[in-house]
């Protein structure tokens, strides 16, 4: 904790004087592989204002999940492990917390939704079952209050014969119900923070939108904060106030997302909105490519993670690390040389 | 309803398998078996004598009508009488059959119960102290033979170098206290050597349920480390689970225990199929083996229905 970096920015502070659902500060999650130690998470803070949906974008590996993981401190373990840093959730620090205390903040203070619906519920549980378990834990509800709240949720989410679905098994519904599913079980207990990570990703192109779109809808009516992962800058854009990027493990910008798509400061970030494909009726769901390989976690570069596949890279970058700084307000970059 | 629309079909499907094992059966021991015509006859037999045996053994049959005989055999419990003793084959595996259940039976489960509790707390506490020391102890238990752990149980609890409480071999039981009496050491043995080869296939099967996101899921909606294993994933574990007990189930029963049997000197199928064995008794070794078959199809049978019990997954068309 001795070379905790003081000078990791504080990202969208509290500009309003209301207190922030999530702070992360200084965050490091690592994991022991075969490699050696990986830092997935190295060094990084943000934070996400009540009501605020803020998006994290980023390649494959960058480290999202295991930033959304490291909230409810769902991180494998072993391997993984909350190396250093705070993570204030609704104004407790939850990395000091055990097992039990973590429990109660679960499916209730914040809740998070997978990529996964084909396999994110339980193969052998009716769909009730499992939605009731949720909210007898946090609600202790009656097993007929449980019932009637989880079928008013999945009314909520425009699951249709919501009854008749509260019986069946998640084998017999689509990906896109499931998905539906799984956001009325997260919002069952009324959260504060929803981290929804890639919840489109799976799902046929055609009911990618839809989900979207009721995650969307939902946020905003509830006033619920959200941080939403995906590979999507489209869906960024229509979703999202705020958005992280991030690469190997590190923020390299945050901006508000107008701000963002305007002027990209960071030369990857350019890189990315520069190979969205003009034409986006045949989305691969995955992000637009940049030239080069991104570095092995377990093999860093000495200066910018970023130098090898950069068209601005020179011998400073090669040397040192940029931080984030701010370079205009609500924008803040780790480059030293920004667009 | 369903279900047993579902255990209805999964018998009629089995119709075909039963032909299949009892083919395979007459095949290697009627078919091109062993020819009991000279040990069915006395010394120095004349040609006709031969004939007169093959014709009775049904020898000169076609090959359908013989299988149609063995089959007629298995239907009726009919299975001939013992070469060595005479005695009808079905009174001897009545007589014998319930001695190996009673037998095996505690053993059994007890080693299939304890084996899941310990592959719980050993996957609960994966790779960790606790973990490995089961491991150890499960792989040690795997690796002793067999006779050296009857070996020892005897000497340790049946004789005057041990404890010497419980009978060395035998089995006089009128009543519950000779039941316990008898059956305990055998019971001791049974799950020493099953609980390693249990206790490490449970856990692998729960780990591997473990690392499933649906665990993950329940993990992040707060729900308990004790519920998520007790509940969550022991119904799924049960799937594969079930499947290895029940399909245990068949070599209990009829095959025996012939190594507990022998070195008890019990009078279990096991001990009797061990003498068939040795002396060439036939129609006795074709009716366990056979039997054991089919039983084997029926717990096949049995697990599918299971399955569907367990499973919602497993559609009433597959
Ligand atoms: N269970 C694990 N064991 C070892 N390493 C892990 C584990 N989970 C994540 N990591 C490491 O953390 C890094 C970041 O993983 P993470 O899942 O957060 O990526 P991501 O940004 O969500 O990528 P994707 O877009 O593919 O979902 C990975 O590159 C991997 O090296
Ligand atoms: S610091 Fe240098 S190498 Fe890194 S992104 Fe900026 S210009 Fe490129
Ligand atoms: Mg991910």
């Amino acid at each position: 904790m001795s070379d905790a970096n003081p000078s990791a920015g504080e990202v969208g502070a509290d500009r309003s004087g209301t207190d922030p659902v999530l702070r992360v500060e200084d965050l490091v999650v690592e994991f022991s592989t075969e490699k050696g130690r990986i830092r997935a998470v190295d060094g990084i803070s943000f934070s996400v204002m009540p009501g605020e949906p803020v998006g994290i974008v980023g390649e494959s590996g960058c480290g999202k999940t295991v930033t959304a993981l490291s909230v409810l401190k769902l991180i494998p373990s072993p391997p993984g492990r909350i190396a250093r840093g705070r993570v204030i959730l609704d104004g407790r620090d939850v990395v000091p917390l055990g097992e039990r205390e973590m429990r109660r903040l679960r499916g209730n203070v914040a809740s998070m939704i997978f990529q996964e619906p084909m396999t994110a519920l339980n193969p052998v549980f009716t769909i009730g079952s499992q939605m009731t378990e949720v909210l007898r834990i946090h609600r202790r509800m009656s097993r007929r209050e449980a019932r009637e709240h989880s079928i008013e949720m999945l009314h909520t989410v425009n699951i249709e014969s919501p009854a008749k679905r509260f019986t069946q098994y998640p084998h017999e519904l689509s990906g896109g119900m499931r998905q539906r599913v799984m956001i009325a079980m997260a919002l069952s207990c009324d959260p504060k923070l929803l981290l929804a990570d890639e919840p489109s990703t799976a799902l046929d192109v055609t009911v990618q939108a839809q989900v979207m779109e009721e995650i969307r809808r939902l946020q905003e009516e509830r006033r619920m904060s959200m941080i939403l992962i995906t590979h999507d800058l489209g869906v960024i854009a229509e979703t999202c106030r705020r958005v992280i990027v991030m690469y190997c493990g590190k923020i390299v910008e945050v901006s508000d997302t107008r701000g963002l798509f305007a002027h990209p400061r960071h030369p990857y970030t350019s890189g990315l909105l520069a190979s969205i494909p003009k034409v986006r009726e045949k989305k691969i769901g995955r992000l637009p490519t940049i030239k080069g390989m991104v570095p092995d976690l377990a093999d860093l570069p000495k200066g910018c993670r970023f130098a090898d596949r950069c068209p601005k890279a020179t011998a400073q970058c090669r040397e040192k690390e940029p931080e984030l700084v701010e370079v205009s307000p609500g924008q803040q970059v780790a480059c030293f040389y920004p667009d | 309803m369903e279900t047993l629309q579902f255990a209805f079909r999964k018998i009629l499907y089995a119709i075909p398998l039963l032909f299949g094992v009892t083919l395979i059966s007459f095949l290697l021991m009627v078919y091109f078996g062993p020819d009991l015509t000279y040990s069915l006859i006395g010394k120095n037999p004349t040609a006709e004598q031969i004939a007169e045996v093959r014709t009775q053994l049904g020898y000169d049959q076609p090959f359908f009508i013989r299988y149609g005989m063995f089959l007629k055999e298995m239907v009726t419990f009919d299975f001939g009488n013992s070469l060595s003793t005479g005695e009808r084959v079905s009174s001897i595996l009545l007589r014998t059959v319930p001695v190996s259940f009673a037998v095996a039976l505690p053993g059994f489960v007890l080693s299939e119960l304890l084996a899941l509790a310990l592959a719980l707390i050993a996957a609960n506490h994966r790779g960790g102290f606790v973990d490995k020391g089961i491991m150890v102890f499960a792989v040690v238990g795997m690796s002793i033979s067999f006779l050296i752990v009857v070996i020892v149980f005897q000497i340790a609890f049946c004789s005057i170098y041990g404890l010497n409480l419980f009978p060395v071999q035998g089995w006089v039981v009128s009543n519950v206290a000779d039941y316990f009496h008898y059956v305990a050491v055998p019971t001791m043995v049974i799950v020493f050597v099953g609980l390693g080869y249990n206790t490490r296939f449970f856990r692998a099967v729960i780990v591997e349920e473990l690392n499933r996101d649906y665990v993950r899921t329940a993990r992040a909606y707060g729900v308990s480390r004790f519920r998520i294993l007790s509940a969550h994933i022991l119904k799924n574990a049960m799937i594969p689970i079930s499947t290895r007990v029940i399909i245990s189930l068949p070599f209990v029963v009829i095959a025996g225990n012939l190594v507990i049997e022998r070195y008890f000197n019990i009078p279990g199928v096991g001990l009797i199929t061990y003498n068939a064995i040795t002396t060439g008794d036939l129609p006795i070794v074709k009716a366990v083996v056979t039997s054991t078959a089919i039983l084997y199809v029926i717990a096949l049978v049995f697990t599918d229905i299971v399955y569907r019990m367990i499973d919602p997954r497993v559609a009433l068309n597959s």
